[in-house]
């Protein structure tokens, strides 16, 4: 951090513009990589575009709304600490419903259609995302709800056109351990060992005595609790939510999970990055209003001329 | 075999159809309403009037809808729903969808057709939103169905020459205008707003809009008065409404160093995340939006502490605790009726209401020519918002804009626009 | 072998289609024999207009994903292509004027010829890859129609799009059968305007289906290495598929555009339409024309038809209004009470719950669909 604020101060103009657009693209990318993580492992074991992925971190974001207000962090006489410790309580919190929920699903919507073919799954996942997205608009109604900024804006730049926050430390704090975590975890444990055997080979998964449908149900648990974390820092990062984000932001997710190799872990975050920076830098020199076609068009491209995606070639150890 | 089938059943089914059709011809709308375009002396005197409105009844913008529909509905309670031997009829029709979060031109439409095909429907109040009037407009046009819009303010709908080249005439398939609006058109508004961030000493500004008729029209107007008055331009963008945030674009307008950012949109086409992003970005300068975002909603999505200090905003007429006279009555009778204080623009739905009832009161007989007639006619309308006429474009008279700030989570007054210019 | 009584009775698509296409006579008749509006049905004639029009587009869907399997989420697209090229032909802002039946040709030509310039690159992409660059394509083409200010007039739209002109001789012919040449006014114009073109549609398909085309679409289903086998020139029939799902597309577009008599904002033209056509087929029944008449006329009738008017009952039988004032007097100061019956007393607030319970159900129980086609059934009940 230090030579990079030695350098920001001495450096021109558009080099700072050009990194605080940098920094802009990686933080709001950092976001889509963790929701892309649960789009990723979903689909490296069970060839499922989880189109309810989205809908499900939306519902995130409003149980973090509700239970902001319900710990009384958005009343002004609420003291920093009780700000930290509330906080705390959220991601868990948060973590646990949508694990549960989206675990949940697995179990009454996917589990009974494992032997059907692709497309019903895929049809399901969409039903299920219209529920998700109704259940939304009842709770909390069809406008844009505005959180509160609980997490403060202090800068840790001295050069007043570059910003780094408290904010966008404390979105990659929270972004780096749980995605280093779960390649770990997918590399070393007993659990992530028998996910990938899941995923390379179900039949032979479960004559070598895996217990096939709990590693499915883990997948789950994991991808939706990845999607509950999300969601908090959404809501405290964006501090705007509404029933209707898990449609942009899951799209986002999703084409990050595919720019990355889709199933890959490391290529769904680093297929995060890559959105987020292209987001920022589009706004930035081309026009605000082109940035989504523009990751749409890189997303044509690359799957025409390399359909595996960046990190094609590791897709065989797939999660 | 199963070709013929088709066929057969084809030729069958339009010939009977025809037939029927051709039995009805004499009951089908049509017939009747190209007759109502001359003004018909054996149309009814009494009967039941219906009289619709279209505004977003769904979304961000139903706050200020609600009470837009409830002063429609206090001007017709306080008549009891009846004007001469007439009985009025009233349905709130939503012209917005919650998929999309406000209007489109699908339901826009549909809600016009309705209109247009009921031959008891005399009156459209309606729409809220520039672009729908601009959908609704040639429809009703064709059936000489007079609409009367308490917000929309696009300056093309209305006037000649302000607009594009085609306009109004283009919304005006008959040649004959329907379309009036008791709200001021936007040339005032975007011009007073550069006035007034003249006088308050702005050099710079960076204006963006929200790429709809309403919105960019009004940033094109602050431009050219910002150009006039030598307040440096120093970029206009365009914002995707579908994007989440807006850092990347308030990081870019930060290295500009405006003295204050205009927004030309609305709250539902994201005017509170640009508030939000401003502050999130570092931006210190100020925000000038104008009458879309003056309503709770704004400040609810920008977040009060974002708003606070920073927003200034331009609305036609009077904010609801400054009204004076028969307007001051409306917002307490309104308090007292409904418990809480009506949003900017539900006066101008109790005046739509209003004139919506003296037009058919003066024409006196329920014929849509002639109750369009005498809407254009409607002189010296002492109303709610002082005294005012229609133009021979269907624009109101009155001039008087207001300017507000935030503080303390709600839009505070702090004076008059338009009334001296330099 | 069915009983021969059979062959003299219509089948009952036949049927279907006779109450459809005599619908406004029904409206008539109903007009002239009981006290109601004179207007009665005419609404209801105009979203069953709509309804037809979204049909084209259903069948259009169809033949990309229910022939040939290739999972097309992008077909919202070609419908905004569709609808922009007959704004572009026809509103008088462009110096070409071209009138509805060219503009009707050239919507469906173009959009077809846009369909080929997706499929081209995307032959070799299979299953979920295809699905996510068509979805790709459609959020493109939504951001260019509306970023393309000059040409598409932005989120403005091209307004208006002029009625149909009929030929002299045609308008006459239709005044003597009561037509009024009045299309914003007469919705029976555009209703049999519509009915003609969408059985039109579905002849061709039909006919299409046993062509040899038509049979190299299922086997590329089936199995593409297999049909490549056995002589099918897939890419060809691949690019086929594509450009006729385009074109009708298109087609549906240009219906639709000059009925609304504006293009909208491309905004209307997003995934959601999208997924909402591909929800019809797929509750129809994938590959099959009537599953998917069925499906957008049960979907979208729903949509469209049912629940608004369920919402104006709602409305006007005075329970939304008596339960906010329940709401009112047990909680004066706050509205949220208030504000939450009237979000779950408004029928339209639970049509995704709906559609998405049906799909979820239909997967479950009835993968196929409510009417398969028999090739498909017995592939998903093997």
């Amino acid at each position: 951090m230090l030579p990079l604020l030695a350098v920001a101060d001495t450096a021109p103009d558009w080099f700072t513009f050009f990194l605080q657009q940098c920094i802009n693209g990686l933080t709001y990318g950092a976001l889509i990589a963790l929701i892309a993580l649960g789009y990723t492992m979903v689909y490296g074991i069970i060839g499922l575009i989880n189109f309810a992925h989205g809908d499900l971190f939306m519902l995130g974001t409003f149980l973090a709304l509700t239970l902001i207000s319900a710990f009384g962090l958005d009343t002004p006489d609420a003291s920093s600490g009780a700000i930290a410790v509330g906080l705390l309580a959220i991601f868990p919190i948060a973590a646990v419903f949508c694990g549960a929920l989206n675990l949940a699903v697995d179990r009454i919507v996917y589990k009974p259609l494992r032997r059907a073919p692709k497309l019903a799954p895929l049809v399901s996942a969409i039903g299920v995302s219209f529920i998700f997205q109704n259940i939304g608009l009842l709770w909390k109604g069809p406008a844009d709800l505005s959180v509160p900024s609980l997490v403060p804006r202090t800068d840790f730049f001295s050069d007043p056109t570059l910003e780094f926050t408290v904010k966008d430390l404390f979105l990659t704090l929270t972004v780096l351990p749980i995605m280093f975590g779960l390649t770990l975890l997918v590399k070393y444990t007993r659990l992530g060992k028998s996910m990938r055997a899941v995923s390379q080979n179900p039949t032979a998964a479960q004559l070598m005595g895996i217990h096939v449908e709990r590693v499915i149900g883990n997948t789950f648990a994991m991808g939706g609790a990845l999607a509950g974390f999300a969601s908090v820092i959404y809501a405290l990062y964006i501090n705007t939510v509404g029933f209707q984000i898990g449609y942009i932001n899951g799209l986002y997710a999703f084409t990050a999970a595919v720019l990355g190799g889709i199933g890959n872990i490391p290529g769904a975050v680093l297929g995060g990055l890559v959105i987020g920076l292209v987001r920022s830098l589009g706004a930035a020199y081309v026009g605000a209003r082109w940035a989504t076609a523009i990751i749409f068009g890189i997303l044509i491209v690359i799957l025409i001329f390399r359909p595996s995606g960046l990190l094609g070639e590791r897709t065989r150890e797939k999660v | 075999m199963h070709r013929i089938h088709f066929w057969t059943v084809w030729a069958s089914t339009a010939a009977a159809a025809c037939i029927c059709g051709c039995n009805t011809s004499s009951s089908t709308p049509s017939g009747s309403t190209t007759a109502t375009l001359r003004v018909n002396p054996d149309a009814p005197k009494s009967g039941a009037i219906r009289i619709v409105s279209s505004l977003p009844r769904t979304g961000s913008a139903k706050q200020q809808s609600d009470t837009i529909v409830n002063g429609i509905k206090m001007a017709f309670d306080e008549a009891e729903y009846k004007v001469g031997d007439f009985t009025i009829e009233y349905s709130d029709l939503d012209d917005a969808t919650a998929a999309a979060g406000q209007w489109t031109a699908e339901s826009e439409a549909a809600n016009a057709k309705e209109a247009a095909n009921d031959p008891n429907v005399m009156v459209y109040i309606g729409p809220y939103n520039s672009g729908a009037a601009k959908t609704s407009m040639p429809i009703l046009n064709n059936v000489g169905l007079l609409m009367i819009s308490p917000a929309v303010s696009a300056v093309g709908l209305t006037k000649p020459g302000k607009g594009e080249d085609n306009e109004p005439g283009v919304y005006r398939p008959t040649g004959k205008p329907n379309f009036t609006r008791v709200v001021p058109a936007d040339d005032l508004q975007g011009s007073y707003g550069a006035d007034w961030a003249h006088q308050l000493g702005i050099k710079s500004a960076y204006i963006l809009d929200d790429n709809q008729v309403y919105g960019k029209g009004l940033a094109d107007i602050f431009r050219d008065r910002c150009q006039e008055l030598e307040i440096e331009v120093l970029g206009q963008d365009s914002i995707d409404e579908k994007e989440q945030d807006f850092k990347p674009l308030m990081t870019k307008i930060k290295s500009t160093n405006p003295d204050m950012i205009y927004f030309g949109g609305t709250t539902q086409t994201k005017g509170g995340q640009i508030c939000k992003d401003m502050v999130a970005a570092g931006l210190n300068c100020k925000l000038m939006v104008p009458d879309g975002c003056y309503e709770a909603a704004f400040i609810e999505a920008a977040g009060p502490e974002n708003a606070n200090g920073r927003v200034y905003a331009t609305f036609g007429g009077l904010p609801p605790k400054n009204q004076v006279g028969k307007g001051k009555e409306f917002v307490e009778k309104y308090q007292e009726k409904y418990g809480s204080m009506p949003e900017a623009y539900a006066i101008y739905g109790y005046e739509a209401g209003k004139v919506a009832l003296e037009a058919i009161r003066q024409a006196g007989v329920k014929d849509r020519a002639a109750i369009l007639g005498a809407a254009f006619l409607i002189k010296d309308f002492d109303g709610a918002l002082g005294k005012w006429s229609f133009d021979e474009n269907g624009d109101t008279t009155l001039k008087k804009l207001s300017g507000s700030i935030v503080r303390d989570g709600d839009f505070e007054f702090v004076r008059i626009l338009g009334e001296e210019k330099n | 072998m069915k009983p021969s009584w059979t062959k003299f009775l219509p089948r009952w698509e036949v049927l279907a289609f006779l109450a459809i296409a005599l619908f406004p006579a029904f409206c008539a008749l109903v007009r002239s024999v009981f006290p109601v509006q004179s207007t009665w049905g005419n609404l209801f004639g105009s979203k069953l207009t709509d309804l037809l029009i979204y049909a084209i587009l259903a069948l259009g869907l169809n033949v990309a994903v229910g022939y040939t399997g290739l999972l097309q989420l992008g077909i919202a697209a070609f419908f905004g292509i569709g609808v922009y090229i007959t704004g572009i032909l026809t509103v008088n802002s462009y110096p070409f004027q071209v009138g509805f039946f060219v503009s009707l040709l050239s919507a469906t030509l173009g959009a077809a010829l846009f369909g080929l310039i997706l499929g081209a690159p995307t032959l070799r992409l299979r299953g979920d890859y295809l699905a996510i660059v068509t979805l790709g394509f459609g959020e493109v083409v939504k951001v260019t129609l509306r970023n393309l200010e000059e040409i598409t007039k932005g989120t403005k739209g091209l307004n208006p799009i002029p009625p149909p002109h009929l030929p002299d001789w045609l308008a006459v012919v239709a005044g003597w059968f009561g037509f009024s040449n009045k299309w914003d006014l007469d919705y029976r114009l555009f209703f049999y305007l519509s009915l003609f073109i969408l059985a039109i549609v579905v002849l061709l398909l039909k006919n299409l289906e046993h062509s040899k085309l038509g049979r190299s679409w299922v086997a590329i289903r089936e199995d593409e290495l297999a049909a490549s086998c056995m002589g099918v020139n897939v890419p060809r029939a691949k690019l086929a598929a594509f450009a006729v799902s385009a074109g009708l597309a298109g087609l549906a577009g240009c219906l639709y555009a000059t009925k609304l008599t504006n293009t909208a904002d491309p905004n209307a033209y997003d995934f959601n339409r999208s997924i909402i056509m591909l929800c019809c087929i797929i509750l129809g029944g994938l590959a099959s024309i009537r599953g998917t008449l069925l499906g957008v006329f049960l979907l979208l009738g729903f949509e469209y038809i049912v629940s608004p008017q369920i919402d104006s009952w709602i409305q006007d039988s005075g329970i939304l209004d008596s339960a906010v004032q329940w709401a009112k007097s047990v909680s004066p100061d706050s509205n949220q009470l208030a504000n939450a019956f009237a979000r779950l007393l408004t029928f339209s607030n639970w049509k995704f719950m709906i559609f998405g319970l049906a799909l979820v159900l239909m997967m479950r129980f009835r993968p196929e669909g409510l009417l398969p086609s028999s090739r498909i059934q017995q592939e998903l009940r093997h």
